[in-house]
């Protein structure tokens, strides 16, 4: 059953790797807007959520649905244009295309959308201010600091309007600092626009800036009890 | 005091360690670079495995390459066993001699080599690979001639060579093992017909020297073929480069300087070439076995055949893992390894043009330096034409990157794959530049000596004057008396495929009467009977009915013509059989004369290429039993919708007489040493090309995988299939386009350089489209069949970080 108003939602989702169960009947719901932080500690198949939410990977059963759409049937393609048009990703390292410059790596997903150069580098422009690194936005993110790439990272995630922000670990790399610096900007940016943010961490810092927090353990997802 | 109170004390005491230097050092650093290599886990092994399939390749490639030598000596000694030995001279008839006549056929296309063997005595000397001289009706034959006459598509040819099969040929008396050849055991084989009486096999002949040209070519052939080999060799053990970089980094934090790691990463490198040149030697091992199943314009070696030169062996064997050293040594020179990562991204040192121009420059100097020789006798200078060439060929590669870089920088915007591809290149260009460096090389060799091939064909290609269209096939019809000659040319007309037969029996016809004043010898001329148009192919002689003659004029101008007038007069008679030793008539005076009716005609070239003159009769005008000592040429026209027509006819000739020849009128004919050389080339080109591609191709793959992660995450946020393949092809075919372009200067340079070499100076410009075309060709099917691992990198997988 899809939770009541829930923009993606999850149901009974298992996935092995090989002989390892990643997920073992996950349930996850999320609502146009929401923060939900997903907790867990390392390994426990928090990003596997992910990925099956986002439709990156197909869950070996179970159910994902997208604004009234099956995500597991869709082909490939589909989804491939779902994740291009409705959805942004955030990663913990490696994410930014090494050649490109800052402004063209945020610029990426709107020209990949179809956005002519121009246009999707003025989008770009405006990110990179809102999320405070348009100063390094002719740089490779080989010449910036890791926090300035997470903010890049967090810009091109958000650049193309997407309804579902998907948040893997977005500051697992960064000092406290940058961390925090980092989240606010994401969760204000996530806010504003009203886009749902799926932010899966095993820091309680970082999910301290969610709406609502649930937790991964051992393939399952467990919410907390109410008033606790 | 007790033993922990004394700990602290002697670390205190004890003197620091100095640092190790030196070899011993360096020695030490490489092989914890070893071991990092082995125990480096999935990783480790992957990076090693790839190196070692890169390496492995160009060494399998050039341990064939060091086995040229010895393969040709071994074909060649096995060749020459088998020659009867003292042939030139007389050899008396004795218990131990024989007669060995050559009665080679061809069977669609491939030569079988056959000898006939007439034993004079009981003990006679057997060729090599034959245990005993086969007898009358029974022949040995090779196992592939065995396989062939065994199958249903040997039938046509068992019909040919029906002796009874009583053993086969050993390897001793092969030149290769697919090699059709037989030996038939003859009881009527003279020496009048044509045998040699042999004591022994084994020939002492020199080899034939080769032209200078053909050296030159065969010299820069190597070098054009080597040089992306060793190209490649040394683009394969940077495999994974940045990825060990960022191990390496790890090392310094621990404390390793830059140079030890330096040395260790050089430590992986020589541990990846080290199995590559071991897996080069198996595969070399295993391909050298299979070696017997191929053969490549009747080429074809038995495994042993294709043993290295010891000392090529050795050379590889050392100077290919000194190679891996020295190359990551140099590689390394530009990127600084820190403790906290590889800064190379974040330093930009652009490449230089000045230091790589020099190369090709000299290059060329030294070619034009060389001189011009043509003549045979000249020597070559080796040194000059291999070193010029070399420096040539490694400026290009060495320029490649600069270009690379140069160009890259100036592109800007496009669609996104292209601005990927650009935008990777502009970054790092060096990865691309290397992957494409040996199909630059190997173009711009190619084009050099198709530019030189080009232009020296005419030298080797003999305009035989034969013309194929009017007949196909050219008898040499065992003398005869004329009904049994007229019996063999009956024979041919009535075999199945012939279209027609243009025969002639000749002999000589002179005026009848002593030598006159003045005369140096009496007037003498040809005699030709034939059919009107057989007639009708060697002179101009227009109608012609059975009874006619003709008095047919040489028209090329080559025969002194006074003497076709004087002998043939119409209305007065010829002698056919005057002693030319004493003008006298051998036996009675075999007299006819010429009908006063006589035309007289121009004669014309026959399908043989040959010009015919004097008097030509048509059957009904003479009685051939007045002819001395007549000769019988015939060729045959055949059908062209009967595919193995010529094999029918040689069917025929093989029943008439073994040793008859049928050749194939062929227009023009190829020194055999220009296309030996040529058949060498070409197939090294096809290795070498086949190397290039598999190179590109790992090399494409070692990208993918180090790009693996970001693949993931370009599909992550729905990056399509299509833009990320186009990124690829316009990676590679902006570097190869480059490349191209730069092959194109390059070669072009080379090859004019080597024709004013061979003494030419009008090069043809279209050899340059083909290895263009064939380049063009390499980087869209690497492209394609680098397609499936980059489906499979594009796998979420590379997400996974648990």
């Amino acid at each position: 059953m899809t939770p009541e108003g829930s923009i993606l939602s999850g149901e009974g989702l298992h996935k092995h790797y090989g002989r390892t169960p990643a997920l073992d009947g996950a349930d996850f719901s999320i609502h146009p807007g929401e923060v939900v932080a997903v907790l867990g500690p390392s390994g426990s198949g928090k990003s596997t959520l992910l990925h099956c939410l986002a439709g990156i990977v197909r869950p070996d059963s179970g159910s994902v649905r997208y604004d009234g759409r099956e995500l597991t049937t869709l082909p490939d393609a589909e989804r491939s244009a779902l994740r291009r048009r409705d959805f942004g990703f955030v990663f913990q390292f490696g994410q930014l295309v090494p050649e490109l410059t800052c402004l063209e790596n945020v610029a990426l997903p709107l020209r990949l959308n179809g956005a002519k150069r121009k246009a999707a580098e003025a989008t770009a422009r405006e990110w990179l201010a809102r999320l405070e690194v348009d100063d390094v936005h002719g740089k490779r993110p080989g010449e910036i600091s890791g926090g300035q790439g997470q903010r890049v990272a967090v810009a091109r995630a958000l650049a193309g309007h997407p309804r579902v922000l998907f948040a893997d670990e977005p500051t697992g790399a960064l000092d406290s600092l940058n961390g925090e610096r980092v989240m606010t900007l994401l969760a204000d940016a996530a806010r504003d626009t009203h886009a749902a943010v799926v932010l899966v961490t095993h820091e309680s810092r970082v999910a301290a800036y969610s709406d609502r927090e649930v937790t991964v353990r051992d393939g399952r997802v467990k919410e907390p009890l109410a008033g606790l | 005091m007790t033993a922990t109170d004394r700990r602290p004390r002697d670390r205190t005491d004890r003197p620091a360690p100095a640092p190790r230097t030196g070899l011993g050092a360096r020695l030490g650093d490489l092989a914890m670079g070893v071991r990092f290599a082995v125990t480096g886990g999935r990783e480790g092994w992957a990076r090693t495995l790839l190196t070692a399939l890169g390496v492995g390749l160009g060494v399998t490639l050039l341990l064939a390459a060091a086995s040229v030598p010895h393969l040709l000596q071994s074909r060649e000694d096995r060749g020459r066993a088998r020659t009867p030995a003292d042939a030139a001279q007389t050899v008396h008839r004795a218990d131990n001699t024989l007669l060995t006549a050559t009665a080679d056929t061809v069977f669609r296309g491939d030569t079988v080599h056959g000898t006939l063997l007439h034993p004079d005595g009981a003990r006679p000397p057997a060729p090599p690979g034959v245990r005993d001289v086969p007898g009358p009706g029974e022949m040995v034959v090779s196992p592939a001639l065995r396989e062939l006459l065994a199958s249903p598509q040997g039938k046509l040819l068992r019909d040919r060579l029906d002796d009874r099969i009583t053993g086969t040929i050993g390897d001793a008396g092969l030149v290769g093992p697919g090699e059709l050849t037989y030996y038939a055991g003859s009881d009527t084989l003279t020496t009048e017909a044509g045998a040699h009486r042999v004591a022994s096999f084994g020939a002492r002949s020199e080899a034939e020297p080769l032209d200078p040209v053909l050296f030159v070519l065969l010299l820069v052939a190597c070098v054009v073929l080597l040089t992306p080999v060793a190209l490649f060799i040394a683009t394969a053990v940077r495999f994974g480069g940045e990825r060990r970089d960022r191990r390496l980094a790890a090392l310094r934090l621990i404390g390793a300087d830059a140079r030890t790691t330096r040395w260790i990463a050089a430590g992986e490198a020589l541990f990846g070439a080290v199995c590559g040149l071991v897996a080069g030697a198996g595969l070399f091992l295993l391909g050298r076995q299979f070696i017997g199943a191929v053969t490549v314009w009747e080429v074809n070696a038995f495994p042993a055949d294709l043993t290295p030169v010891p000392a090529l062996a050795a050379l590889i064997a050392v100077a290919v893992p000194l190679a891996a050293v020295a190359v990551t040594l140099f590689a390394l020179r530009g990127v600084t390894i820190e403790p906290l990562g590889v800064v190379r991204n974040a330093v930009t040192r652009r490449r230089r043009m000045w230091w790589r121009l020099p190369l090709p420059v000299a290059g060329l100097g030294i070619l034009l330096l060389a001189g011009e020789f043509q003549q045979q006798d000249e020597a070559a200078p080796p040194f000059m034409i291999a070193s010029g060439t070399v420096l040539v060929l490694l400026g290009i590669a060495l320029l490649l990157p600069w270009a690379v870089e140069a160009s890259a920088a100036r592109l800007r915007g496009g669609p996104v794959p292209w601005q990927l591809a650009t935008r990777r290149l502009q970054l790092s260009s060096g990865g691309a530049a290397r992957a494409v460096s040996g199909i630059t090389v190997a173009v711009a060799g190619a084009i050099a000596l198709q530019m030189v091939f080009a232009a020296i064909q005419g030298d080797f290609m003999k305009i035989t004057g034969q013309d194929g269209r009017r007949a196909q096939l050219n008898l040499s019809l065992p003398t005869a008396d004329v009904s049994t000659t007229r019996q063999m040319i009956s024979d041919f007309r009535k075999t199945e495929g012939v279209r027609a037969i243009i025969a002639g029996i000749e002999a000589d016809a002179a005026r009848p009467g002593p030598r006159r004043t003045g005369e140096p010898f009496v007037p003498r001329t040809q005699f030709t009977v034939g059919d009107c148009p057989s007639l009708r192919e060697m002179a101009r002689i227009g109608s012609c009915r059975d009874g006619d003659v003709f008095v047919v004029h040489d028209s090329t101008g080559m025969v002194d013509d006074a003497y076709i007038g004087q002998t043939a007069r119409p209305g007065k008679q010829v002698i056919f059989n005057l002693d030319s030793r004493t003008d006298e008539p051998d036996g009675p005076p075999r007299l006819w004369t010429v009908p006063k009716t006589a035309r007289t005609v121009d004669s014309r070239k026959d399908p043989a290429g040959e010009t015919r003159f004097g008097i030509f009769a048509t059957p009904a005008a003479v009685d051939t039993g007045l002819l001395a000592a007549p000769v019988a040429r015939a060729m045959v026209r055949t059908d062209p919708r009967v595919p193995d027509a010529a094999e029918y006819v040689r069917n025929t000739a093989a029943r008439i007489d073994p040793l008859m020849s049928v050749d194939t009128l062929q227009n023009l004919q190829r020194d055999k040493n220009y296309a030996s050389v040529r058949t060498g080339l070409l197939i090294a080109s096809a290795a070498t090309m086949a190397l290039i591609a598999a190179s590109m191709l790992v090399s494409m793959v070692e990208q993918l995988r180090e790009r693996r992660r970001l693949l993931s995450v370009l599909v992550a946020f729905g990056t399509r299939r299509a833009t990320l393949g186009w990124s690829v092809l316009w990676q590679t075919a902006l570097p190869v386009g480059l490349g191209l372009a730069l092959a194109v200067a390059g070669g072009s340079g080379l090859g004019v350089a080597l024709l004013r070499l061979v003494g030419k100076s009008d090069p043809d410009w279209s050899v340059l489209w083909p290895p263009v075309a064939t380049g063009a060709g390499l980087v869209l099917l690497v492209t394609l069949v680098s397609l499936p691992p980059l489906w499979r990198m594009m796998r979420p997988d590379g997400l996974r970080t648990e």
